[in-house]
């Protein structure tokens, strides 16, 4: 397993938003994370990356414990990227990318051609070329999102843990991040909030309600009208999308 | 106008950065000759000269033709006034950084947040009460520290919500630990002094003087700031991390927790050392950073040293202005920042509303 939790238990104020939650990701899955708005998905990634300190249970990258490792460490595994947050200090899509390789760089000798090399490839790897000297607070929400992907494949971790990556995104650009995001070589742990999206790119699909995950399995398993009704409270209709073989989610609201 | 700015500043390339801070130390300079002439006794540039290279060659490089007391006035008085000058203005200015990085709040500054004045309530219990008599020199200094610990930590529980301090709280907050820890401050003063005695120490300690500056006070400050200047210069990556929030900086590799300990530490030794040698000076640590970020942008490893130059000169010019306004009176020194500084800040309260909601 390259990603494994284990009975994560979390509460805020007294009261428990995730409940001993425990799951497996294999090297090389994308899996996507579904549920209903305030299930504890983010509460649950952030346990993952280390911004909450889970109340009990673990979380391992390649059967090793977060806990006993540090800071720099830890982002040599696993990179993440959040909603774009509101930033008051502004610098360039270069710089915001180059925050990326902190971990790998020392104090004194690290090779900044190098350094420049990795994040010039990253800022390409995500279509921003030119736009490198821009001020990152001039962009628009989809450019600024993927200088964000950008930032977290210089990394070089081979787990990426994506909290809502394409929220507030037309649907162009939802795509285009999960294009980019789909086309590396990594394990992705994703929160998806578009069913269709979700569909479409993952191999495996957990579904979290109340703070547990209460089912898992590829989009044609758990994407079924009875479990969607269950965690959504809303009628659908499944059919095959021709172009991508995936799964299609029509929703058939009470009007 | 505003496209010319953004097309110039903040300034991208190496060589013009090195020229701005060029720049910076030619008119530093400038201000140190005028600053060291100016006074109730002016001196010519001529009789500056030679006195330091006099004494600095330890020989009579040029005769002798000056009294000697502007020997003493320049010596004695004035070099160590102006450097003391320096060494506030950038000391304040490296706090001012500090803070904003830790609250992630442009507004934020040793004055504001009120700590300034919790270091002065600190150092005045010292120096009226004198405990601490055992640290000899040091024990204003150690009075200052242990007064801004205590005010930071009160103002920073009371300005974070949830981890994040909106301008709102972050003013408010303010607002409360000055005017608690002023109070305090001027009680001491009220209660242990008599006549116009203690109008004048309440005003030194409120308002900021460098009247008192003498080479022993300059030398220990300088080693504190000098010291803090090596950490924070160490510190500075994870400062531009720590900008754009707790979460990204630990979900790139920096060990938050440690980073704002350090943080919290070196803010609060600088402020003590420097509240206790010229009393509250406000606005510097605010305005400062903040016109020195549009220039050279927000990376801390340009930013630090090019802030640091700008806030000593700053303070350097505020103190000739101090001196020369209402001669042969001297006005507080904390006078001429605020009249500069305080229309800033109500420029970036306004500002930060419209980002913040309030």
């Amino acid at each position: 397993m390259k990603l494994e939790v284990k009975d994560i238990t979390y509460s805020i104020d007294g009261k428990l938003i995730v409940d001993g939650v425990s799951l497996g990701i294999r090297e090389g899955d994308f899996v996507g994370l579904v549920g209903p708005n305030g299930c504890g998905k983010s509460t649950l990634l952030k346990n993952i990356y280390k911004v909450y300190k889970p109340d009990a249970g673990a979380v391992f990258i390649d059967g090793k414990s977060t806990a006993d490792m540090s800071s720099r460490e830890t982002a040599r595994e696993m990179s993440v990227m959040q909603q774009e947050n509101n930033v008051e200090f502004d610098m360039t899509v270069y710089d915001m990318v180059m925050l990326g390789r902190y971990a790998h760089q020392k104090m004194f000798g690290t090779d900044m051609v190098s350094e420049r090399e990795k994040v010039l490839a990253g800022i390409r790897e995500v279509g921003m070329e030119g736009f490198e000297e821009r001020s990152f607070l001039s962009l628009s929400g989809g450019e600024k999102q993927r200088t964000l992907v950008a930032r977290a494949l210089v990394q070089q971790a081979k787990l990426i843990i994506l909290d809502e990556p394409t929220n507030h995104l037309d649907i162009g650009y939802q795509y285009q991040i999960m294009n980019i995001l789909k086309r590396q070589n990594l394990t992705v742990f994703s929160s998806i909030h578009d069913l269709n999206v979700a569909a479409c790119y993952c191999d495996r699909i957990l579904l979290m309600k109340k703070g547990r995950i209460v089912d898992a399995g590829t989009p044609e398993e758990v994407f079924v009208p009875d479990k969607i009704r269950n965690l959504f409270g809303i009628d659908s209709s499944i059919t095959i999308n021709k172009a991508t073989g995936r799964p299609n989610i029509m929703f058939i609201p009470q009007v | 106008m505003p496209r010319i700015k953004d097309a110039l500043f903040p300034l991208r390339k190496r060589s013009r950065y090195l020229l701005f801070c060029a720049v910076m130390l030619a008119v530093l300079f400038v201000l140190l000759i005028l600053a060291a002439g100016l006074g109730s006794v002016s001196l010519p540039f001529e009789t500056i000269r030679s006195i330091i290279v006099n004494t600095v060659m330890k020989k009579e490089v040029y005769p002798v033709t000056w009294e000697e007391s502007a020997e003493t006035i320049l010596l004695g008085i004035r070099i160590p006034r102006i450097l003391t000058a320096f060494i506030v203005g950038a000391g304040l200015t490296l706090c001012g950084i500090l803070m904003q990085a830790l609250t992630k709040n442009p507004l934020a500054d040793p004055y504001v947040l009120g700590i300034s004045h919790g270091a002065s309530a600190g150092a005045v219990s010292v120096i009226m009460y004198g405990y601490l008599k055992f640290l000899g020199g040091y024990g204003t200094m150690v009075g200052a520290f242990c007064g801004a610990v205590i005010s930071i930590a009160l103002a920073l529980k009371i300005a974070a919500i949830r981890n994040k301090v909106t301008a709102t709280q972050l003013v408010l907050a303010g607002i409360a630990v000055s005017a608690l820890f002023g109070a305090i401050t001027n009680f001491m003063i009220y209660h242990t002094k008599t006549g116009s005695d203690k109008v004048k120490t309440a005003t030194y300690w409120m308002m900021g003087s460098l009247s008192g500056a003498s080479w022993e006070k300059l030398k220990y400050a300088t080693i504190a700031f000098v010291i803090c200047l090596i950490f924070i210069l160490f510190l500075s990556k994870g400062l531009d991390v720590l900008l754009l929030g707790d979460d990204v900086a630990v979900t790139v590799g920096v060990n938050t927790e440690r980073l704002k300990m350090g943080i919290i530490i070196l803010a609060t030794l600088l402020t003590g050392v420097i509240v206790s040698i010229s009393g509250t000076i406000g606005f510097v640590g605010l305005t400062i950073p903040h016109i020195t970020r549009s220039i050279v942008g927000t990376k801390h490893k340009r930013l630090i040293p090019a802030s640091v130059l700008v806030g000593g000169t700053f303070l350097v010019a505020a103190d000739i202005i101090s001196r020369v306004a209402v001669a042969p009176e001297e006005l507080p020194i904390g006078v001429v920042s605020a009249f500069f500084g305080a229309p800033f800040f109500l420029y970036l309260i306004r500002k930060s509303h419209g980002t913040f909601g309030g």
